[in-house]
């Protein structure tokens, strides 16, 4: 109950256009969320919109993957952030029954619409993304300004995922990393490219003003630390993939403190340990 | 949108820049090592440190897109 209370709260605030930083329930408001929503809504007015699917299918391929790889099928399932479907056409019928897909919306937490027992699987852009292009706006800035502002969306790291999805109340975790490595001609290109998916700053701390003798000089710095040979400049993509379960009894749970059997120094003789275990079984 | 504002302008201006400095890539790449080598020495990254090599750099853009606009 504490739960919605807390997040009217949040929603409030963002209604009012507070920059309010403050935590509530733990969740601090760090992105311009109306500011995210125009953005997505003029990538998507743009005639040449799919140009800039390429990230989002890969990741939408990949995380289809690994909802095959669940062994179970889904009769109902709920894609948040779907952008244009990108996870959705690689399902089929048998493994996901009937799909809602929403996207930026205030609606429900995953915990109201999640039953007991069912997962979540999720990916995340994580705090290796974009690091060259960090690092040549911040290097360039403070060469040509004396300092720098924060540029580039605040990423989670992988050690906090850990810790974000406990806190949501999911149980037998799994998060694993993957990294897309795009390269573009240069550093222009990726931030047009960018801006093309939607994806440009809204944090709140976002400054909004970049002068073009920083912008010269970050290209240049971009292709001289991280250029190829060929002349093109490489940007990552660090991909973060999450799996959690909603807690339920059937689920196995780690077991009591000195309930141990075996000692971990028997792990020499594991194929004996089989053997024994097998004749075991096989006596009537 | 077929208008014509600020955006838009600003936007075509910008898709020029690969183009111009493609032409400059000597001075860039100057400008680029002297940067870099600050990240691997002892000395911190202060502002100016590098104003030569980026005088160098803004100039040959500059008559890179003044010979552009010559040209268009």
């Amino acid at each position: 109950m504490s739960l919605t209370v807390k997040s009217l709260r949040a929603l409030r605030c963002l209604w009012r256009g507070w920059r309010c930083l403050s935590s509530q329930g733990g969740a601090m408001n760090v992105f311009d969320r109306s500011m995210k929503r125009r953005q997505k809504q003029w990538a998507s007015s743009l005639l040449d919109s799919d140009k800039y699917d390429y990230i989002r299918d890969e990741v939408g391929s990949r995380l289809a993957d690994r909802v095959y790889d669940v062994s179970r099928t889904f009769p109902l399932a709920l894609d948040v952030g779907c952008g244009k479907s990108h996870i959705a056409e690689h399902l089929s019928k048998d493994i996901v029954e009937r799909l809602f897909l929403t996207d930026i919306s205030d609606s429900s937490l995953i915990h109201q619409v999640l039953k007991p027992d069912c997962v979540f699987i999720g990916a995340m852009v994580g705090s290796e993304t974009l690091y060259e292009l960090r690092c040549s706006l911040q290097l360039a800035e403070l060469e040509r300004e004396g300092g720098f502002a924060p540029h580039i969306s605040p990423y989670t790291a992988v050690t906090d995922l850990g810790n974000l999805l406990g806190q949501a109340g999911f149980k037998m975790l799994t998060v694993d990393i993957d990294e897309v490595q795009v390269h573009y001609p240069g550093m222009l290109e990726v931030m047009s490219d960018l801006q093309g998916m939607g994806e440009s700053n809204c944090a709140w701390n976002r400054k909004s003003l970049l002068h073009r003798d920083t912008i010269l000089a970050a290209a240049a710095i971009y292709k001289e630390m991280y250029g190829n040979e060929d002349g093109s400049v490489p940007a990552t993509f660090q991909i973060l993939y999450m799996i959690g379960w909603k807690p339920h009894e059937s689920q196995a749970k780690p077991a009591k403190r000195g309930s141990a059997n075996v000692s971990f120094a028997d792990l020499s003789k594991i194929s004996k340990l089989q053997t024994d275990h097998q004749k075991t079984n096989e006596k009537p | 949108m077929s208008s014509s504002n600020v955006w838009t302008r600003s936007r075509a201006r910008m898709k020029l820049f690969p183009e111009l400095l493609a032409q400059c890539s000597g001075e860039a790449a100057a400008y680029g090592k002297c940067v870099a080598s600050t990240t691997t020495g002892k000395q911190e990254l202060t502002k100016n440190m590098c104003v030569k090599e980026f005088e160098a750099l803004k100039s040959c853009f500059q008559s890179a897109v003044m010979l552009q606009a010559l040209g268009a």
